[in-house]
């Protein structure tokens, strides 16, 4: 029990990031009753969890204290390129998707090499590398234009396994796997230690480098499946699907309560922030608010987090 | 970090290569500096064969230094940031935020066409001044904060305009067309930045800026006021990028809400292509305009090249990705990390 309550406390920023979203749930349901119905609530976890599936690439970037900036054009490649190159055919994403994944995994390998090996800081790199991923696909597809997703995929990603949305059931995996990768795995020690201290990891005998490469492959990775997925739930794809990733992924890391300085910080936090992103979304609608409010939010929401877990390392 | 302890503080014999003058104040590091020069000469000379017309038809050079300049202002801008060892992204949502306040609510005319441009100019030093503030009292990275404010300022701009349109003041349309003594006032304005770095160059302001980006805690020690610099830096940082805004507002003859996101990368690839270290206290505005004249020819040689223009956009990420990489390989291995 006292163990319990010492997981918590370590964890408390967690922990707080959880009752924010708790209490963004009961300020909605006060304002329209069927805030809390179950199809809404549905609707809440299905938006949040695209945001926590790039954000789990995006945690591990920030863990180490740097970011990834070319999760837009990533995910928007992906899904853009599924729907052209499959043309309305299921069979076809047979040897799509691992296509995808494979050039998700270049497109994270050059951005890790530039970062771990060549010194580059993340964010110029990633920037770089959007623009370029954005120019091939528009090269490749003629301007981005491509026909509706195959009909097995919408039906994949709206269906339902064990009674619960795949979708969802997804993002349930991935939160266990990267909790287990994280918390009880060697490379999570490792990253963790990247992310606190380079040098002192060094010593202590990482291969800092070989650590720092890895987030932004899995970013890459993760962001260009999140597509294919994000694909089948709107049943269309644009060059611009993914641009609000680009703020929302880091947003929901911070609001997590890990530190952009990196080596702190944990997945479960990313879910609950990207569940209270969503959260601030339906509630700013609820007042008729658009995306230009939810945009300012953002902005606002990842300057105060960001200053309080400042605060709070500064205390340490 | 892995060498020898004496490493670090010993003057050694590379540095010593290094910093010898091959030419009268001109050491082996300052090359990168000039190899833009190099990059506009061999760009040019490659268009000029593909498609002369590009480079000496009518109207050419009007057409090529109207899009310079904004990029220009805002790299100059960029570059003083990037001295502190800094990055601005907010020029982004505040170009846009401009933008749509220039063809919406502060469009009147004649007379009070000057005093809409200089609420939009102190508004950006405001904005900056609040960049520039919490990054130095915050001490939190100046990319997070400015990330943070990109996203502000882009949400508000989207809050004026909806889309792209609105009506700017016709004056403000008129001022950036025409010649001044038979030459493009858009030429005018890119000699005038080249002369403004100039006179801004050997002053107290840069050295403290470099001085901030070689090493903050020594600045702090010299007697560089930390905090007034940086709120300098940002501030001046967004005038520029309000500047670009109202030549982009007045080119266009419309405000875009978005329009100003493109900058970033443009702004960023231009300082680098310039030479000037990501790594702060070292680099030259000149350099950066250069740059930004180099990124600005990727688009004309695709279009010589007789390729779709989805081209460029991959061209300047790509430019960005191998300059930067490049950047900070020769930085690293000068021990400048």
């Amino acid at each position: 029990m006292s163990n319990a309550l010492g997981v918590l406390r370590r964890n408390s920023s967690i922990v707080l990031a959880f009752a924010v979203a708790g209490a963004l749930f009961v300020a909605g349901t006060v304002q329209a009753t069927d805030f809390a119905s179950y199809t809404h609530v549905r609707t809440v976890l299905i938006s949040a969890s695209f945001i926590g599936l790039v954000g789990f690439g995006q945690t591990l970037c920030i863990l180490t204290g740097g970011i990834d900036l070319s999760i837009p054009a990533t995910l928007a490649g992906s899904a853009v390129l599924t729907a052209f190159l499959a043309n309305g055919k299921s069979s076809e994403l047979l040897w799509i998707i691992p296509l995808i994944v494979g050039l998700g995994a270049v497109v994270g390998l050059i951005n890790g090499l530039g970062v771990a090996y060549a010194g580059v800081p993340p964010i110029i790199m990633t920037l770089g590398m959007n623009s370029a991923i954005q120019g091939l696909l528009l090269i490749y597809t003629h301007g981005g234009f491509a026909s509706a997703p195959p009909q097995g995929l919408i039906s994949f990603v709206n269906g339902n396994t064990l009674s619960l949305s795949t979708d969802l059931l997804i993002w349930i995996g991935v939160a266990a796997f990267a909790t287990i990768l994280l918390s009880a795995s060697v490379f999570g020690r490792r990253l963790y230690a990247v992310g606190t201290n380079p040098v002192a990891a060094f010593l202590a005998g990482v291969n800092v480098r070989r650590v720092l490469l890895v987030p932004y492959i899995v970013s890459a990775v993760g962001g260009a499946l999140t597509g294919v997925l994000l694909l089948g739930f709107l049943g269309q794809a644009f060059v611009n699907i993914g641009d609000e990733y680009l703020f929302s992924s880091a947003v929901a890391v911070a609001v997590g309560g890990a530190s952009i300085l990196g080596g702190r910080g944990h997945y479960i936090g990313t879910v609950a922030g990207a569940i209270i992103l969503t959260l601030i979304a339906a509630n700013l609608q609820l007042l008729s608010l658009g995306t230009s409010a939810i945009q300012i939010s953002y902005g606002l929401i990842l300057l105060t987090t960001v200053y309080i877990a400042g605060l709070r390392l500064g205390r340490r | 970090m892995t060498g020898p302890p004496w490493a670090d503080s010993a003057i050694t014999l590379r540095t010593l290569r290094r910093t010898r003058p091959l030419f009268r104040g001109f050491t082996r590091a300052d090359l990168p500096l000039y190899l833009p020069y190099g990059y506009v000469l061999a760009l040019g000379l490659a268009i000029y064969f593909l498609q002369s017309r590009l480079i000496n038809g009518p109207g050419a050079l009007d057409a090529r230094f109207a899009l310079i300049v904004p990029l220009a202002l805002v790299a100059f801008g960029q570059t003083l940031v990037m001295f502190t060892r800094g990055i601005d992204l907010s020029i982004g949502g505040l170009i846009s935020m401009a933008s749509a306040l220039l063809a919406t609510h502060l469009n009147a005319g004649g007379g009070l066409m000057i005093l809409d441009l200089l609420a939009i100019l102190a508004l950006a030093v405001l904005v900056g001044a609040l960049n520039g503030a919490l990054i130095a009292y915050t001490r939190l990275q100046p990319f997070i904060v400015t990330l943070a404010t990109w996203s502000i300022w882009g949400g508000v701009a989207f809050a004026i305009l909806e889309v792209e349109g609105g009506a700017p003041a016709p004056g403000l349309i008129s001022a950036v067309q025409g010649n001044i003594a038979g030459v493009p006032k858009s030429v005018w304005a890119v000699l005038l930045l080249f002369a403004v770095w100039r006179w801004l160059r050997p002053t107290r302001f840069i050295t403290d800026l470099t001085a901030i980006g070689s090493d903050e805690g020594r600045a702090r020690l010299m007697g560089v006021h930390i905090v007034r610099r940086k709120i300098q830096a940002y501030a001046l940082s967004s005038a520029l990028a309000a500047l670009a805004a109202m030549w982009v507002t007045a080119q266009t003859a419309a405000g875009a809400p978005n329009g100003g996101d493109q900058f970033i990368l443009s702004s960023i690839a231009a300082v680098v292509l310039g030479g000037t270290s990501i790594f702060g206290g070292k680099g030259s505005v000149a350099s950066s305009i250069v740059g930004a004249i180099t990124f600005l020819m990727i688009p004309d040689l695709v279009f010589a090249l007789n390729l779709t223009s989805f081209w460029s956009i991959f061209f300047q990420g790509l430019i960005l990705i191998v300059a930067v990489t490049l950047n900070s390989m020769i930085q690293t291995r000068a021990g400048r990390r």
